[in-house]
């Protein structure tokens, strides 16, 4: 919530960034802020108002990996998450994505600063209520993560198995869930009869069989060509649609600017850009 | 409950995929458990048949055929005033040939009716680490030096087990160490082991215990199939042990008894329980304790 005004004069009538960069990177911003206002603008109908308390909140997070004691993965970043949002997290290779996305389900911890989910203090959290933390968000990786010994319907099946769901649960929420991303005639194939775009639709239906209010991606298409990626992209924005709040990393850049949706952009471990209905905004 | 089948079917699954591990395992704890069991089981025999030789542990005092009964009143009084002495008898000449006929008949048919054996004091002990002490006060009694079968050296005359008795202290003293030491390195042989086993069983389903972590599921959840098949492991090693310890008992224990009969080597079943007991309790601690330190090194959670 920094400069509002002078971004606010530059473009009266764009979209207005309302939590913008912080100092050095205000020209930046200022730049995607006019390349996003040259851009046609998309009607993204229902954009969720960010109005209640927040789901995630980063307060002041820093993260330092023992490694590289000088250069902190993130510095000294703070922003909130509303219920409901479709989120990009965008930003280089070795900007920060996966750490942030790693305190997130809290594998690992901040070095300073709290990261509050649902306000409850991850760094103050006790180690057995992590896996009840992750009950509440389902994850999505680049690469699928699907055990190759399981068919399709037991791969999305162990997801509710492993918290101790009845039988009963997993007959009804499984076949529904695949058909909710389009598999439901693949349920007895083995994930390496199915293509890329297949198995991460099973990896995307793994992480919502829960129902979890939050859906976190690390590079959902980034082993999927451009019309793969479309449908998944298409896929994640009917999941928001029915009020889970996603939160997808990639450096899809033709994602970004045709969706249109809230931007967080990290360089180096900073926060150089957060904006709505933002673009991808980086000089390839 | 549904869970502990799941731990089951998975422990199962991990058992058919690791078969040669698992079974090596299981032969560790069976032979462990198996050696255990031995020395436990022969720890009891030796202290039975300790016990037995102690409650055999008297001294014999010769007397000569001319002492007078007054004498020999008056060392049985002192003898029962002593320390440690539970009975004091006396056989007479008669008595003691008529003892040595019941084994051995044919000598003293041959006699012809002379009667060659002294009559003698028998002294019982309770308590048998005394019986030194009690033999040599008695050579020293001025009375029993009177009355003593050969004149000038009562020494001659006290008979008793002597360092035999001594010798089978010590020695199942050095047993018990041994034991003791063999077995600790047994069940640390047997715990490196399933430490083992379950570290391959959980390098095996890594990418599993990734996703569940991922999903939510509680850290019991995901140890419970490896605490299982630890488990497992050494209950059916414990079993197997307890097994052949049972066969042992039954055939080749016969034989042994049947071979050295002087010496009671029969056990009551109860004490057959009760170590075949300890052995899966025993199994069942050194399965979960391995497999735990296996999760500790390798399955953070």
């Amino acid at each position: 919530m920094t400069n509002e005004t002078d971004q606010a004069t530059a473009a009266p009538q764009a979209p207005r960034p309302r939590r913008a960069a912080h100092g050095a990177h205000s020209r930046q911003a200022q730049m995607s802020a006019q390349l996003s206002q040259s851009l046609p603008v998309l009607e993204v109908d229902n954009i969720p108002q960010q109005t209640g308390t927040p789901v995630i909140t980063f307060d002041h997070v820093t993260k330092v990996y023992p490694a590289q004691p000088n250069r902190p993965a993130l510095a000294d970043i703070s922003l909130q998450i509303y219920a409901g949002e479709f989120i990009f997290l965008v930003g280089h290779s070795g900007s920060g994505k996966s750490t942030f996305i790693r305190m997130l389900i809290r594998e690992i911890k901040p070095t300073q600063g709290h990261i509050y989910v649902a306000g409850e203090d991850l760094s103050a959290m006790r180690n057995w209520r992590v896996p009840y933390l992750r009950r509440n968000i389902g994850c999505v990786f680049q690469d699928f993560k699907l055990l190759p010994n399981k068919t399709v319907f037991e791969n999305v099946a162990f997801a509710l198995e492993v918290i101790g769901k009845s039988r009963h649960v997993i007959k009804t929420q499984v076949p529904e869930v695949l058909r909710l991303v389009g598999l439901q005639d693949k349920l007895n194939k083995m994930p390496d009869q199915l293509s890329g775009g297949e198995q991460q639709r099973v990896s995307i239906a793994r992480a919502i069989v829960n129902r979890p209010p939050l859906l976190v991606c690390d590079e959902p298409t980034g082993n999927l060509d451009p019309q793969t990626s479309r449908g998944i992209m298409d896929l994640l924005e009917r999941i928001n649609r029915t009020g889970t709040t996603v939160l997808v990393a990639t450096h899809d850049r033709e994602m970004v600017d045709n969706m249109r949706r809230r931007v967080i952009a990290l360089d180096r471990g900073q926060l150089t850009r957060d904006q709505d209905r933002g673009v991808y905004g980086f000089d390839v | 409950m549904s869970s502990l089948f799941y731990f089951l079917r998975e422990s199962l699954t991990g058992f058919a995929r690791h078969l040669s591990t698992a079974l090596g395992s299981i032969i560790t704890i069976f032979l462990s458990l198996l050696i255990i069991g031995i020395f436990l089981v022969g720890g009891r025999m030796v202290e039975n048949i300790i016990s037995s030789v102690e409650s055999e542990v008297s001294i014999t005092a010769y007397v000569a055929d001319e002492a007078s009964q007054e004498d020999i009143d008056s060392v049985m009084n002192w003898l029962s005033s002593q320390e440690g002495v539970a009975t004091v008898g006396f056989t007479t000449k008669e008595q003691a040939l008529e003892n040595f006929q019941s084994t051995s008949s044919d000598i003293v048919d041959a006699l012809d009716g002379s009667n060659p054996l002294p009559a003698s004091i028998d002294v019982e002990l309770s308590d048998p680490q005394l019986v030194e002490q009690v033999a040599n006060e008695l050579v020293a009694n001025s009375d029993y030096q009177k009355i003593c079968d050969t004149e000038g050296n009562p020494s001659e005359d006290v008979r008793y087990g002597e360092k035999s008795v001594e010798r089978l202290f010590s020695l199942t003293n050095y047993v018990r160490y041994i034991g003791v030491a063999l077995i600790v390195l047994l069940i640390f042989i047997a715990m490196v082991f399933i430490n083992n086993t379950i570290r391959l069983a959980i390098l095996a389903r890594r990418k599993e215990i990734a996703i569940m972590r991922l999903v939510g599921a509680s850290n019991g959840f995901i140890r419970g199939p490896f605490l299982m098949e630890g488990a497992l492991h050494a209950i059916i090693g414990s079993l197997l042990a307890v097994g052949s310890l049972e066969l042992l008992r039954n055939f080749a224990l016969p034989q042994v008894q049947g071979a050295l009969a002087f010496l009671p080597f029969d056990l009551s079943l109860g004490a057959f329980l009760y170590v075949y007991i300890i052995l899966i309790v025993a199994g069942l601690l050194i399965g979960l304790i391995g497999s735990a330190l296996a999760m500790r090194r390798y399955l953070k959670v």
